[in-house]
């Protein structure tokens, strides 16, 4: 195995731990290339095919690599009821991207997320993992330009 | 373990413990369908097409994955339960795309394989292509010559190019092997039908009846038979010795024809019911309908025009002279043709625009190129015979309005418009009427009336009626198509069986006009040819004689013109079992609507396809390549509707694959095939 | 004064989301010997961040905690002000029983939890022979709290009577309907409690492997666990009497799917398998995780174990009602005043619930969700009904793992089964023809109603098809999936014929049955609405062209005058229809 990939010796060889493997090459990289799915299926003895099929299946994981900073806007129910589908409309016409894309400079990519369960502050979204609620249009904005100063 | 006792639709059953009901009730003879079942490999649980209710819980349960349980009370054939067998279906064909058929098949109205005689074509086997054509249409040197090509105008090429020369396929694989070629015969079983009249729907049903064993007498009342192909078609479109040819093949097959009969007069319905075991009427459609103007009596009716010319075999006949037909059909177009070559001087007088004209645009073309003038917009007011023995047809202009029941624009008369042309001839050609047999009921239009299902004309038990006499005038594909159904029915009336049109199940990617050449799926390259054309013979012979407009394409060419075909249908439509269950039970492929599956069919394996547009997602190929092959090639990528079964990034299957093809065999639809078609 | 002796900080996700951190870390500042910690979360999120002073007398709670320096001193001077008291309707209703620890102690402290009565049920116990541990589980009527309702006494017994040397119990902490959030407060706040639920329940059946199935969206969560998973080892408390091993508790982050939620699809992603479910039987009691004999119980059940049994099962059977025993934890959230978590006995109305705690105003909630993408609606005229597992599915909707989502009027109730839709068909695994084309057609018939195109055929075709679905889909995700679209069809049909007939949204929630409209009697002409607009809709003259209007709200938000107004389509500027 490449020394790339070494990290996966502290799993068995078990293949319940695919998807952990997986995570861990996630955590590292970002996001799952085809020589990451090479290696992984290398380690547990399985068809690329297999492993991609299992990756796919999974929404967590990425096979494109994501931007610098990575938005997860909730689409719960109670975000929904509260209006993210505009937040999602406000990011897209600020970013200029979709859901699922990176910006042309590798800055920002969006992802909608099914629930960070903070409903109790409908809308959110993360900005790697930090937390934002009750997002209106001039905080979402103010979020923004925080991380464009970054 | 012990056995297990339970009930299947009301029946004691036992079952080994481990059995699934599915195994259970094939045990016990019960059919219950499904897709993804298969024996080989761990069950897929996915299509639920084989669902089963037990009746004491009132669940659905897949049958595929389900064991009987002591006691339970399993119903695997109510109405319920095949409603829900219905809905899965549907619901699998409302996200499949492919053609099972192809479109050129599927708009020939005798449904004739045309894909596979264009095939055997190309291969150069035109004895092959003669046997395929048969099938459906048993007069082949006529219709490859007459036939408006209804599957020429549904050819995808039409996207990119033109349509394939089907007809010239039937037309020179006839023109080779029809004389020498005798289908097997069955011995004739007994029965004995009666065919009144020798046109195209008469001679089909005679054929179909005679390839089940039953005899037929057909009774004729012009000397001479093939009715309109005779008596209608002229010489130059349908020489008539090519007829002769063609129609000698019929007593080969122990069909006799009585000639100078005429139903009514000389024989009766009545009379023949009894007779024979069964009649079928075919006697055409020959009344010529009115123009409804003053004066009509002085002109000529189109179809007794041609007919009388047709009777003195186009051999010195008198010039026309100046001739107006009035009409845009086909009969129109060959009244006009042959007054030429009679030696007229021809106007085509027309109440709409050319794009309006009910005739095949070819023939008016050809019309026009050997010199008919077309009188547009102009409808006939009256016919008056003027003192010089000329006559004039008083014409109005006219203009066109909204759409009518047609969904043509309705022409109207221009006020004050009226002026007059003189002509020496006035031929009326505006369709014909059937004349409805004294003995049969008609219908409001004059036709026969017969059930629609059987063809059985009404108030009878054994008279049958097909072709033009059913539906008006129509083409000679149709009235083949109409004479096979009317024997077939008659069959199935013989063995006391009742009659029921096979469903035409079709899956289809949709109309060219409403596609791109990135829609549809290649098995191969096609050429980029130009359409084949053929050579006409010079103008100065077309304009002069009845001499056939072109000679039969020959083979080398149309040898080449296959190679522009597609090949649109399903590699697996004969096997597919989403087509089987789905006619079985009655399903629409449109039973539910919305997006379909999404992907590109992957052609870059030498050997195999694989369309995930076609793709059920059972999984089974991922299961016998993992399971059985353990290779592991093939897995479910992505989930919900965006499942679909890949390879690894998406690079295809190896070429070693071509060895194997163990989920070639086991994928119940042609998702993943060979590309070999036969 | 009253003494300090330490001071809480809630600082589960919900409290960091609202910015306890900086509270924290001002405290801390000014603090000087004062303990200062972090702790869970109490369940009022709607007044986070939360501060809580413990003293020599009664503990001292502040709301809405600002992260500055002002706030920190006045909290250390016991000030009167922002001080919080738990609202006197919301007292009258709720139980705290399961959630008592919650936010009140240190998560990942052990010995803080054992000061608290932690580990003592186990020992309990550990001193009992395991049939006897499942029949006084049997006796308390406890039944699965993720959304079925199975009598867990039932399950576990089914598990311990496998003869296997190798057993597995499954936590299921995979949360995935959207709205509900108990599951991840309590692993954050109390993971001793829940993970002794775990050790108690590998006791009573003979399990001897764990496996935590947690969603990797609750990171917290995981962390506590993982801190406590430890603690526990160390402590040796997973080494159960008469064992030879410790016990393998083993957390596994989930990867992103809702149906993984469902037992075999969960087996299946613990296998490192796509999450698809099977069919069943067998069952996995009988054949599980790599064929082994597993138990499949959720985050609150295994955190009503210990509870329930230091109480006394048949103490714990007369709270509720007879059938369904016990509290329930809801989380609140949608159009209310005070959205969060609620524990409350079985057999409290809706009304109670809705209006007392979660403080919506009566008259302006149309309608709840229960039970998340997999439930139903149950309208405003239906709340006084005691809510308990089979009162809500007998309305249409399910108890579902407890998320309750309150539905406003100005919400509609289309557009909310078109938004359940679009997430279960999403989550569909693929797999069996009902679920996998079945909802996606719903889906699409949902959103053609919604984008004004939809006929009374489509109403037809969502009765008709709907019923089949959950007839005939493989497993509960499929089987559930029609609910929304059936029950807001069945109280809300008239919102279904005003867009098909009408072609308008009652609700004026649908964009595309629309249209913006700027009321030129208030407009101050400040041109905010103009330099906002995305698409140039706004004129000089300040009137919205609805032919180029996107409604995407931006104006409405930001007018100062609120001159801005979603109006039926129709009745704005619309350029093309002048």
């Amino acid at each position: 195995m490449s020394e790339e990939f070494s990290f996966l010796k502290e799993l068995g060889t078990d293949r319940s731990s695919l998807i952990k493997g997986l995570q861990l090459v996630q955590q590292k990289e970002g996001y799952v290339s085809d020589e990451a799915i090479e290696a992984v299926a290398a380690y547990f003895g399985m068809a690329p095919a297999e492993v991609e099929g299992v990756l796919t299946f999974y929404a967590q994981f990425k096979r494109i690599k994501p931007g610098r900073f990575q938005i997860s806007v909730c689409d719960g129910t109670a975000c929904h009821i509260k209006g993210s589908p505009q937040i999602q409309q406000w990011l897209e016409a600020e970013l200029g991207i979709k859901d699922g894309e990176t910006d042309a400079e590798g800055r920002f990519s969006i992802q909608v997320v099914a629930c960070l369960g903070c409903c109790s502050l409908a809308p959110v979204m993360s900005v790697n993992g930090k937390v934002y609620g009750n997002l209106d249009r001039k905080k979402l904005v103010r979020v923004l330009n925080e991380y464009r100063k970054m | 373990m012990s056995e297990i006792h339970f009930k299947i639709d009301g029946v004691d059953r036992v079952a080994q413990p481990g059995d699934t009901i599915l195994k259970a009730a094939e045990a016990a003879g019960i059919k219950i369908p499904t897709l993804c079942y298969n024996k080989k490999i761990s069950r897929t649980t996915s299509c639920f097409v084989c669902v089963v209710k037990d009746k004491k819980t009132g669940k659905f349960l897949p049958s595929c994955s389900a064991c009987p349980s002591e006691g339970q009370d399993i119903d695997a054939s109510s109405d319920e339960v095949k409603e829900m067998r219905r809905t899965a279906l549907g619901l699998l064909l409302s996200e499949h795309t492919g053609d099972c058929e192809a479109p050129c098949t599927m708009a020939c109205p005798a449904h004739a394989s045309v894909e596979e005689y264009v095939r055997a074509g190309k291969q150069g086997d035109f004895l092959k292509a003669l046997k395929i054509i048969k099938q459906r249409i048993p007069l082949p040197m006529s219709i490859g010559r007459v036939c408006p090509r209804f599957c020429e105008r549904d050819c995808r090429r039409n996207i990119d190019s033109k349509p394939v020369s089907i007809n010239d396929f039937k037309r020179l694989a006839a023109d080779l092997h029809y004389e020498s070629y005798m289908e097997e015969l069955p011995p004739l079983n007994g029965k004995k039908a009666a065919i009144v009249g020798a046109g195209p729907a008469g001679f089909s049903a005679a054929y179909y009846l005679r390839l089940e064993g039953v005899q037929a007498d057909i009774y004729e009342k012009m000397p001479e038979a093939g009715g309109m192909l005779r008596y209608g078609i002229p010489e130059f479109r349908l020489p008539k010795d090519t007829l002769r040819k063609e129609l000698a093949h019929f007593e080969k097959m122990d069909v006799t024809i009585q000639y100078g009969k005429e139903l009514g007069k000389d024989i009766s319905i009545a009379d023949l019911s009894k007779q024979y075991d069964g009649v079928i009427l075919a006697v055409g459609s020959w009344s010529p309908s009115s123009m409804r103007v003053e004066g009509e009596e002085y002109a000529e009716q189109g179809i007794r025009w041609l007919e009388n010319i047709a009777a003195h075999n186009w051999k010195d006949l008198p010039n026309p002279g100046k001739t107006l037909v009035v009409g845009g059909g086909n009969t129109a177009m060959d009244c006009a043709r042959t007054a030429i070559r009679l030696g007229g001087e021809v106007a085509i007088v027309y109440r709409r625009t050319r794009k309006e004209m009910p005739a095949q645009a070819i023939e008016v073309d050809e019309a026009v190129e050997e010199g008919a003038k077309l009188e547009l917009l102009t409808a006939p007011v009256a016919v008056k015979k003027l003192e010089d023995g000329k006559l004039a047809l008083t014409c109005c202009k006219m203009q066109l309005g909204e759409p009518d029941a047609s969904g043509r624009r309705k022409p109207e008369p221009v006020p004050g418009s009226e002026f007059d042309m003189e002509a020496d001839t006035i031929i009326a050609a505006i369709g014909q009427r059937t004349i409805c047999p004294a003995e049969a009921t008609a219908t409001k239009r004059g036709d026969i009336a017969v059930n629609a299902e059987d063809l059985k004309v009404e108030g009878y038990e054994n008279v049958f009626a097909a072709g033009d006499c059913v539906n008006g005038p129509a083409t000679v594909v149709e009235a083949v198509a109409a004479g096979r159904k009317a024997a077939l029915s008659a069959v199935d009336f013989f063995a006391g069986r009742k009659h029921v049109e096979p469903p035409v199940f079709n899956v289809s990617r949709g109309h060219w006009s409403s596609l791109s050449t990135d829609d549809l799926v290649y098995l191969h390259e096609v050429s980029k040819a130009d359409r084949v054309e053929p050579e006409f013979i010079p103008m100065e012979l077309r304009k002069t004689t009845f001499t056939e407009l072109f000679p039969t394409i020959p083979a080398e060419k149309i040898m080449k013109e296959g190679e522009r075909c597609i090949e649109c249908s399903c590699t697996s439509k004969s096997e597919c079992k989403l087509k089987k269950h789905s006619e079985c039970l009655g399903v629409k492929p449109d039973m539910f609507k919305g997006e379909r599956s999404c992907g590109k069919a992957d052609t870059r394996h030498p050997a195999i396809i694989q369309d995930p547009r076609k793709c059920l997602r059972c999984g089974i190929c991922v299961k016998i390549c993992g399971e059985v092959v353990n290779n592991h090639l093939l897995a479910a990528m992505q989930r919900g509707f965006a499942t679909r079964i890949g390879t690894a990034f998406g690079k295809g299957l190896p070429l070693a694959c071509k060895d194997c093809g163990k989920c070639i065999e086991e994928c119940p639809v042609g998702a993943l095939d060979w590309k070999i078609k036969n | 004064m009253a003494q300090i002796k330490r001071i809480k900080v809630g600082m589960a996700s919900c409290g960091l989301a609202a910015g306890a951190q900086a509270v924290y870390d001002e405290l801390k500042k000014i603090a000087g010997d004062i303990p200062v910690v972090g702790v869970g979360c109490i369940g009022h999120c709607y007044c986070e961040p939360i501060v809580e002073v413990e003293t020599d007398s009664e503990p001292v709670f502040y709301s809405r905690v600002q992260g500055t320096a002002e706030t920190a001193q006045k909290i250390l001077s016991l000030s009167e002000d922002g001080r919080f008291e738990v609202p006197a309707l919301r007292k009258k209703n709720e139980l705290v029983f399961v959630t008592k620890l919650a936010g009140r102690i240190v998560p990942c402290d052990i010995e803080e939890y054992k000061a608290n009565g932690g580990f003592s049920a186990l020992k309990k116990c550990t001193a009992m022979k395991p049939a006897d541990v499942i029949e006084e589980l049997k006796k308390s009527g406890l039944r699965g709290r993720g959304g079925a309702g199975f009598p867990t006494g039932m399950k576990w017994s089914f598990l311990a009577a496998k003869q296997n040397p190798e057993k597995v119990m499954i936590c299921n902490a995979d949360e995935g309907d959207p709205g509900a959030f108990m599951d991840r407060s309590m692993m954050e706040s109390v993971p001793y409690q829940v993970l002794e639920g775990m050790l108690i329940g590998a006791y009573a059946t003979g399990a001897t492997k764990i496996f935590i199935y947690c969603r990797a969206e609750y990171p917290m969560a995981i962390e506590h666990l993982t801190i406590a998973i430890a603690e526990i080892k160390k402590a040796g408390y997973d080494q159960l009497p008469g064992r030879e091993k410790p016990l393998d508790i083993v957390i596994k982050e989930g990867a992103g799917a809702f149906v993984c939620g469902e037992e075999t699809a969960m087996i299946a992603s613990l296998e490192g398998k796509r999450g698809q479910p099977r069919f069943r039987p067998p069952f996995p009691t009988d054949s599980g995780w790599n064929g082994l004999p597993t138990s499949i119980n959720n985050v609150e059940t295994f955190a009503n174990i210990a509870p329930v049994l230091n109480y006394g099962a048949e103490n714990y059977a007369k709270i509720g009602t007879p059938k369904s025993t016990g509290t329930k934890i809801f989380a609140l959230a949608g159009d209310l005043k005070n959205p969060g978590l609620a524990e409350v006995p079985m057999g409290v109305t809706l009304a109670e619930i809705v209006y007392e705690i979660g403080g919506a105003e009566p008259g302006t909630v149309k309608a709840v969700q229960t039970g998340g993408p997999s439930g139903g609606c149950i309208p405003a005229d239906k709340f006084d009904v005691k809510v308990d597992y089979d009162s809500l599915k007998e309305l249409g909707a399910i108890m579902g793992s407890g998320g309750l989502i309150v539905i406003g009027n100005d919400r509609c109730m289309v557009e909310t089964a078109r938004y359940f839709l679009s997430f279960t068909h999403k989550e569909s695994c693929g797999k069996c023809t009902f679920c996998r084309v079945g909802t996606k057609r719903m889906y699409e018939t949902l959103q053609r109603i919604t984008e004004g195109n939809g006929t009374e055929e489509d109403i037809a075709f969502l009765e008709d098809i709907g019923p089949k679905i959950r007839m005939g889909a493989l497993c509960g995700l499929g089987q559930t999936a029609p609910n929304p679209a059936l029950s807001t069809l069945r109280y809300f049909r008239n919102e279904y014929e005003a867009h098909v007939k009408n072609k308008v949204c009652p609700s004026l929630a649908c964009s595309a049955l629309v249209d913006l409209k700027l009321d030129p009697a208030n407009c101050i002409k400040c041109g905010l609405c103009r330099k906002t607009c995305p698409v140039g809709a706004i004129d000089e003259n300040f009137v919205i062209d609805n032919a180029k209007c996107i409604k995407c709200n931006s104006c409405k938000e930001l007018c100062p005058k609120k001159t801005i107004q979603r109006v039926p389509r129709g009745e704005g500027f619309n350029s093309n229809n002048q």
